[in-house]
C-alpha cells in the first residue's frame, strides 16, 4: 500500500526529470542542427536547451496542478450535485468513508459507452468521472465495484502519475511529429540546395534524429504501459476490500468489456480509463503489446477467485 | 588484543543502533495506527451527528400526521438521548442500534399514513437517512478495519513488548448487534 504510493511518487519525479531531458536534448539537437545547417558557431544550441527547459519546467509545473482540469475538460465532464443524482453521491460519499479518503468530487460525461476513470493530484484534490452509460447500465453493486476501483487508484496515487502522464506524454507526442515532419520536408530542401561540403555531419544529424523519432513514441508507450497493467489488478483487489463484494466488480467488468467505447478518448487518456475505452481490441500482437489495459477476462477471474476466499491477503 | 576489543565494541554499538532503531519504527507505526483508528472513530462522530440532527425534524415532521404514535415517537427520542450520552465505543454501538430498530418501527408506522408518505419534507428527510445510514455502515466498516489492524499490531510480536511498556491498550470494534443487520446485502438483478 505505502509501496505503492511512494513508488507512484517516484515514478512521476522521474517522469518529470526525464521530460526535461527529453525536452532539453531535444532543444540542443535542434540549435545544433540550425549551427550547423546556418554556419553560425556557438550560442544556440545552449540558448535553445535552456529556452526549452524553461518551458519544459512551466509545463511540468502545470501538468501538477492542472492537468486533471484539462483531463476533465478533454472529455467535456461536468460536475455532479448531490440533487442531480442522490444514488450515486451517496455511494461516492460512503465509500470514500469505508476506504479511509476524503470524498472526492464526481464528474459526469455524457456517453453511452460504459467507462469510468480518477483523476486529480492527491487524495484531497481528486475526481472520479463516470459515463452516463455506466451509470445507467450498472446496478447498485456493480457501479459501487466500479467506484471502490477508482477510490484504489486515488488512494495509491495511481491518479497523480496517470494524469502527468496525459501532459507530458501527449507534449511528448506533439513534439516529436513537428520533428518528424521538419526532418522530412527541411531535409529535402536542403539536400538539394547545398554542396556536399560537410554531408557526413549532415547525415549523422539524419540518423540521429530520424532515431529520436522512431524511439520517442514508443518511449512514450512503454512508459504508460508500465505504470497501467499491475495497478489495474491491485486497485480491482482493494476495490473489492472495500466493497467486501468482489463479484460486484466482477460484473461490471463484464458489461464494460462489452461496451466501453467511448467517443471522447484517445492514446493519452486511455491510460485513465477501468477499462479499454477503445472496445474489444483484435487479437493482432502489436495491439496487444501498445494495450494499457490487462484483459477483462484475465481480471473477472481474480475478482471470482477472491469472491471464493482464495488469494484475499 | 586492543583492535579486538575496538572491533567488539563497534559491533555491539552498532547492533544496539539497529536495534534502536528498529523500536523507533515499531513505536512510530503503532502510534500512526492508534491515530488512523482515533480518525476513524471520528469519521462515524460526523455521520452519528449528522443523524443526531436530522432526528428531531423528522420527529416533528410526523408528529404532524401522526400526533398518537407518541410511543413510537417517544422511543426514537430516547435513543437519541442515549446516544448524545454514549461515553464507550460499545456503549455508543448500543445506542447506535438501538436508533436504527427504534427508526424502522418509526417508519413501519408511517407505512399507515397516506399523507405523510407523501409529504415531500418527509421522503426528503428519509433520504438523507438512508444515505447517511449507509454512510454510518461504510464508516464503522473502516474504523473496524483500523481497529483489527492496531489489535494485531500490538498483540502480535513484537508490537506486544511496546504495548506493555507504553501502556497501549486493546480498542474495541463497532459491533452491530441485530441479527437482521448481519446479514449481507441482498443483490438485484
Amino acid at each position: 500500500m505505502y509501496e505503492n504510493i511512494a513508488s507512484n511518487k517516484r515514478k512521476t519525479v522521474f517522469l518529470i526529470i526525464g521530460f526535461l531531458i527529453f525536452i532539453g536534448a531535444i532543444g540542443y539537437a535542434i540549435g545544433l542542427y540550425f549551427e550547423y545547417r546556418y554556419g553560425a558557431n556557438g550560442g544556440y544550441s545552449i540558448a535553445l536547451m535552456i529556452f526549452a527547459l524553461i518551458i519544459a519546467i512551466a509545463v511540468s509545473f502545470w501538468s501538477y496542478y492542472g492537468s486533471d482540469k484539462l483531463v476533465l475538460k478533454l472529455v467535456r465532464a461536468r460536475q455532479l450535485q448531490r440533487e442531480q443524482n442522490p444514488r450515486v453521491y451517496y455511494m461516492v460519499e460512503g465509500l470514500s468513508i469505508a476506504a479511509g479518503l476524503p470524498m472526492p468530487k464526481i464528474y459526469i460525461f455524457e456517453d453511452n459507452g460504459m467507462n469510468a476513470f480518477a483523476t486529480g493530484r492527491n487524495p484531497s484534490n481528486s475526481v472520479i468521472v463516470l459515463t452516463s452509460g455506466l451509470i445507467d447500465n450498472l446496478d447498485d453493486s456493480e457501479l459501487k465495484g466500479v467506484i471502490a476501483h477508482e477510490l484504489s487508484h486515488i488512494k495509491n496515487y495511481d491518479i497523480l502519475l496517470g494524469t502527468v502522464i496525459v501532459v507530458l506524454v501527449g507534449m511528448v507526442a506533439i513534439i516529436s511529429n513537428i520533428i518528424l515532419r521538419g526532418f522530412i520536408f527541411g531535409g529535402g530542401r536542403r539536400r538539394s540546395s547545398r554542396s556536399s561540403g560537410g554531408g557526413v555531419l549532415s547525415i549523422i544529424f539524419l540518423i540521429l534524429g530520424l532515431i529520436l523519432i522512431i524511439i520517442s513514441p514508443i518511449i512514450a508507450t512503454i512508459i504508460k504501459l508500465a505504470i497501467s497493467r499491475s495497478r489495474e489488478y491491485l486497485a480491482d483487489s482493494n476495490g473489492a476490500l472495500i466493497t467486501r463484494y468482489p463479484a460486484g466488480l466482477a460484473n461490471a467488468l463484464r458489461k464494460i468489456s462489452a461496451r466501453g467505447k467511448i467517443e471522447a478518448a484517445n492514446n493519452a487518456t486511455a491510460h485513465l480509463f477501468i477499462a479499454n475505452p477503445f472496445g474489444k481490441k483484435s487479437k493482432n500482437f502489436f495491439s496487444n503489446l501498445f494495450n494499457t489495459h490487462p484483459p477483462a477476462e484475465e481480471r473477472i477471474k481474480r475478482l471470482e477467485k477472491m469472491a471464493l476466499g482464495v488469494g484475499v491477503k | 588484543m586492543l583492535t579486538g576489543i575496538i572491533v567488539l565494541l563497534i559491533v555491539v554499538v552498532a547492533i544496539l543502533l539497529v536495534l534502536l532503531f528498529a523500536g523507533i519504527g515499531i513505536y512510530n507505526s503503532i502510534v500512526s495506527l492508534r491515530n488512523k483508528a482515533d480518525n476513524a472513530w471520528h469519521q462515524i462522530d460526523v455521520q452519528l451527528r449528522k443523524r443526531y440532527d436530522l432526528i428531531p425534524n423528522l420527529v416533528e415532521t410526523v408528529k404532524g400526521y401522526a400526533a398518537h404514535e407518541k410511543e413510537t415517537l417517544q422511543e426514537v427520542i430516547n435513543a437519541r438521548r442515549l446516544g448524545i450520552d454514549a461515553k464507550t465505543v460499545t456503549d455508543q454501538s448500543k445506542a447506535e442500534n438501538m436508533i436504527t430498530s427504534t427508526l424502522k418501527s418509526l417508519f413501519a408506522v408511517s407505512e399507515r399514513y397516506p399523507t405523510l408518505k407523501a409529504d415531500q419534507q418527509f421522503s426528503k428527510l428519509m433520504e438523507q437517512l438512508n444515505g447517511i445510514e449507509s454512510s454510518i455502515a461504510y464508516a464503522r466498516q473502516f474504523y473496524n478495519d483500523m481497529i483489527m489492524k492496531f489489535n494485531t499490531r500490538i498483540q502480535t510480536f513484537p508490537g506486544n513488548m511496546f504495548a506493555g511498556m507504553f501502556k497501549f491498550e486493546k480498542k474495541d470494534y463497532f459491533e452491530i448487534e441485530e441479527p437482521a443487520a448481519r446479514e449481507p446485502v441482498k443483490v438485484k438483478f
